[in-house]
């Protein structure tokens, strides 16, 4: 079995086998959590997001799988392509895209709404993963070599920051640091990194746009702007309380059944769900995203190839800070972002995004075994 | 750092280094999940639930405050109560945004201004009213506001179901539900203490019709202000006390000072001739004058370089009788100096009660305006009511004194069980009692008050019309007139004092213009006694009794020294008394 799994060819039977079971099944687990949170801010019904959520979700679930299944080294073959597909992708959504909220950020396929930014987030681990894969040590050593990954983190987040989505940027640059440390990057090269940023925060905070300023202060101060921008953390934080530790049950949330609670179907799901379901409910949706985190980062531990690993443990990271964040937003630890809560949030791009990359991620353990060199036309 | 062809070396150590980064990574996640969950539990424990005016621990702690004592008519019939009403407090170093909420809330508030808001909202306070006694709709703008810092309070808001009625007696409270008028201040420790209801002697029937028929004898004669009082006789329990105009006490602040006077208890007035009933009363306890005296009315009467004379002069010689029956100030006066003037009548007005205060169970108590220096004028006017000013129920309660059993009545606003214990002061004999219930029977039977007359009851009285003092400092006016009746029922066997008083009434058609009490207050009292009389229990009048009462009265012919024309002269007879 071993023998067959090292080998490059896997039939479709055996890689369906090899699937990690544990991890597809929790994530419908999470999906299902989300359809009653959906259900329950449409003030019980199906329409218009707990309907669509589902229909998305099977979709996705399905794509996932396809995902999983298909050849590791295709997507390590494509990664770069993929990557700057998402680029122009953003590019156009900087141009041309539709405005919604003040900020560029959906691309109107038509069909379907497209947000290149949450997509980026997903490639960009691709496109690391894929460069850092084929570093040497030594190389990474280098700081000149360095520029070649922090144009690649770069790039996409300036795009982002222009439309603009400083939530996502910020996820960007963090997923992005994150795989960079994984892939050997020096100590003081982070620590300079970080004093650098600390000393453009003047400059960054001129360019800011005003509602992002608001963020900022209404975090720092929350209850200057009651009724403005510190309004969702003053009602999310009433709720949280009003919850306490059983909830007010199903449907029976006063902050978010009467409305109070802003955006509760996107960022402030899990206040909903924290006030219905009480510290317990919140608790043990915690606890699935942690197991998942850590499944993922299981995953990437065993898997056998540089890419694999970097490409899985990229997933998780980008899937914990989505969580991580989104939570330390609504419990008022970090000012408001907007990033939704994966999996439960209404909202196409961000389910996709989360499913394409648990795809990769299924991929990479269902071919842990499989050694990858270090440039694909080595296939 | 081999030169594997896989890159073996750098595997491995990339491979190790790797791993120790993953885990440090994953701790570093691990930590991030951590400290999230445990912000969730401290945001879950800690902060406060959402208050609602319907939960459990906001009802208990209202009801462990006390409710101030309800008050009841003497038949238990509910005259001020307790409601709960929601009040909206804040603290306004809680809220937010202070200014902004202030302008939310007066936004939604009736009543309320932002401004004020905003100067109560200053920063420091913990404390702040923001408005009491919200509507529903406006607690629940309020709750949909959704902010922080505000807080409900359940308080007690006082209600009188009855309105209007009885508010000169009831007074009202203010808002932090504390006695600010009427028997609400006068009995407030009681009331706040003790939470068995107060039981006032107030019979809320005859209230309801002795205000009702005094509201239209006011308007009819457009009255500036009117007093009714209906007195037990005996007991001195107030049965009823109206003063009009009047207010509604569940909003007083609406009133008017005019409105909250109580023209009963609080206004001192010259009552003018009824006084000539405290007059008479004295002549004869003095036993210097009887019933078969006669005075000389021929002329005015000369005291000094005042003259004194009569409205409606017969201008002849008067019984005692006649005097009073007539209301001759002449007659009166000369009555009053035969019976020892000055000093006798100092001495019988100590002794009534009228040169101090009244002790009731109210506030509005006016103190007696009696002359400082009884010269014989003094004296003289006195006698008719002038001169000397004392309260409606001053009055009433000497009468009560005067026409039952001969001591004084205290007046009192508290239902008393049976008959006072305490030993009563004795004013007159029973004597001068038959006597002076004789006098005011004939007042109403062929005198000044026959408006007063009614077929089911016997009533006794007395008419008084009294100049009111002019706008100036001194002297009347001549124009405005305190038109009044004092009447008493049933006379046989007096059971209740009704007083009416009318402050500048117009006479109209009805009245040929004329405002004499006879006129004008006369027919309200006989209409109130025809109807709280039946609601009281009092049997109508025997005929028997009406026999005696004219049994005693003996028709002679006499002139009338102005016109020249004869008329009924009144004298007594001793029959059968």
């Amino acid at each position: 079995m071993r023998g067959r799994l090292r080998a490059s060819e896997l039939s479709l039977e055996e890689k369906f086998r090899a699937l990690h079971w544990p991890f597809v099944l929790l994530v419908p687990m999470l999906a299902m959590i989300g359809y009653a949170v959906l259900y329950s801010a449409a003030g019980g019904s199906h329409e218009p997001w707990a309907w669509r959520h589902a229909v998305r979700f099977t979709a996705g679930f399905f794509v996932m799988l396809v995902i999983a299944l298909v050849d590791i080294r295709f997507w390590f073959r494509w990664a770069y392509v993929i990557f700057a597909g998402t680029l122009v992708l953003l590019v156009a959504v900087d141009i041309a895209g539709s405005f919604s909220k003040g900020a560029q950020r959906w691309l109107n396929l038509g069909f379907f709404q497209l947000q290149p930014s949450e997509l980026a987030k997903v490639t960009l681990v691709m496109a690391l993963a894929r460069f850092l894969h084929a570093a040497r040590l030594e190389d990474i050593a280098r700081p000149l070599f360095l520029l070649v990954p922090l144009a690649m983190i770069g790039l996409p987040a300036a795009l982002v920051l222009l439309q603009p989505d400083l939530g996502t940027a910020v996820m960007l640059i963090a997923v992005g640091g994150g795989m960079l440390f994984l892939g050997g990057v020096r100590w003081w090269k982070f620590a300079l990194a970080g004093g650098l940023v600390a000393a453009a925060l003047p400059v960054l905070w001129a360019n800011l746009r005003d509602y992002q300023r608001q963020r900022v202060l209404t975090f720092l101060d929350p209850e200057r702007d009651p009724l403005g921008a510190g309004y969702h953390i003053i009602q999310s934080k009433i709720a949280l309380g009003s919850g306490g530790m059983f909830g007010r049950g199903f449907l029976n949330g006063t902050q978010s059944q009467l409305d109070f609670l802003p955006e509760k179907q996107t960022d402030f799901a899990f206040t909903l769900l924290a006030e219905e379901s009480g510290f317990v409910g919140a608790a043990l949706v915690l606890t699935l995203y942690f197991v998942i985190v850590f499944l993922a980062f299981l995953v990437g531990m065993r898997a056998q190839s540089h890419f694999g690993r970097l490409l899985a443990l990229g997933v998780g990271l980008n899937f914990s800070l989505y969580v991580i964040i989104n939570v330390a937003m609504i419990a008022g630890l970090i000012p408001v972002v907007g990033v939704p809560l994966p999996l439960i949030s209404y909202g196409g791009t961000a389910m996709m995004t989360t499913l394409l990359g648990f795809g990769l991620l299924l991929s990479v353990d269902v071919h842990r075994q499989m050694r990858i060199p270090r440039y694909p036309s080595e296939l | 750092m081999t030169g594997d062809p896989d890159g073996g070396g750098r595997a491995l150590t990339a491979v190790e280094g790797g791993r120790l980064r993953v885990r440090l990574l994953a701790a570093i996640f691990a930590l991030a999940f951590l400290s999230v969950g445990i912000r969730l539990v401290d945001m879950v424990s800690d902060a406060t639930p959402v208050r609602s005016a319907a939960s459990g621990d906001e009802a208990a702690r209202a009801a462990r405050v006390p409710a101030r004592a309800e008050i009841r008519d003497r038949n238990g019939i509910l005259l001020a109560t307790n409601v709960q009403v929601l009040s909206l407090t804040a603290d306004p170093s809680e809220l937010p945004d202070p200014d902004a909420a202030a302008e939310l809330l007066a936004a939604r508030l009736a009543g309320v201004e932002a401004a004020e808001l905003k100067r109560r909202f200053t920063v420091g306070r913990r404390f702040a009213w923001v408005k009491r006694e919200l509507t529903p709709a406006e607690q629940r703008a309020v709750l949909e506001l959704g902010l922080p810092g505000l807080d409900f309070r359940i308080s007690q808001r006082r209600l009188y179901p009855q309105r209007r009625l009885a508010s000169h007696v009831l007074g009202f409270t203010g808002v932090d539900n504390q006695g600010l008028a009427g028997i609400e201040l006068a009995m407030d420790r009681r009331l706040r203490e003790t939470p068995e209801p107060l039981v006032t002697s107030l019979d809320i029937r005859v209230q309801e019709v002795v205000r009702e028929t005094l509201l239209r004898a006011y308007r009819r004669f457009r009255a500036i202000g009117a007093c009714a009082i209906v007195l037990d006789a005996r007991s001195g329990e107030l049965l009823s006390l109206v003063s009009l105009p009047d207010f509604d006490p569940n909003a007083y602040e609406r009133a008017r000072p005019a409105e909250r006077e109580n023209r009963c208890t609080g206004g001192v007035y010259e009552l003018g001739s009824l006084f000539k009933v405290i007059t008479a009363a004295m002549a004869l306890e003095s036993g210097e004058v009887g019933l078969h005296d006669r005075f000389n009315a021929s002329e005015p009467i000369r005291i000094g370089r005042n003259r004194i004379g009569d409205d409606h002069a017969k201008a002849r010689w008067l019984t005692v009788p006649e005097i009073f029956a007539f209301s001759s100030n002449v007659g009166t006066v000369q009555m009053a100096f035969a019976a020892g003037g000055a000093a006798s009548q100092q001495a019988f007005l100590e002794r009534l009660g009228m040169t101090r205060p009244l002790e009731i169970e109210l506030v509005q108590r006016g103190r007696p305006l009696v002359p400082r220096r009884w010269i014989d004028i003094v004296s003289a006017t006195v006698s008719f009511g002038h001169g000397i000013a004392v309260t409606p129920l001053h009055f009433a309660a000497a009468v009560a004194g005067l026409s039952t059993d001969g001591r004084r009545v205290a007046p009192t606003l508290l239902r008393r069980d049976g008959p006072p214990k305490e030993p009563r002061v004795r004013l007159v004999s029973e004597r001068t009692v038959r006597d002076l219930r004789w006098l005011m029977w004939l007042v109403v039977e062929k005198g000044t008050g026959t408006k007063a007359r009614l077929p089911a009851y016997l009533i006794g009285g007395k008419t008084g019309t009294a100049d009111k003092p002019g706008k100036g400092r001194r002297g009347y006016d001549g124009e405005a007139v305190i038109a009044s009746f004092v009447g008493v029922f049933p006379i046989e066997d007096p059971r209740y004092v009704v007083l009416v008083t009318l402050d500048d009434p117009e006479g109209d058609e009805g009245t040929f213009g004329f405002r004499y009490g006879g006129w004008t207050a006369a027919p309200v009292v006989a209409t109130i006694v025809d109807r709280i009389g039946p609601l009281l229990g009092v049997a109508p009048s025997d005929p028997g009794a009406r026999q005696r009462f004219f049994a005693r009265l003996k028709i002679v012919p006499a002139m009338n020294g102005r016109t020249g024309e004869m008329e009924e002269g009144l004298a007594a007879l001793d029959a059968g008394w």
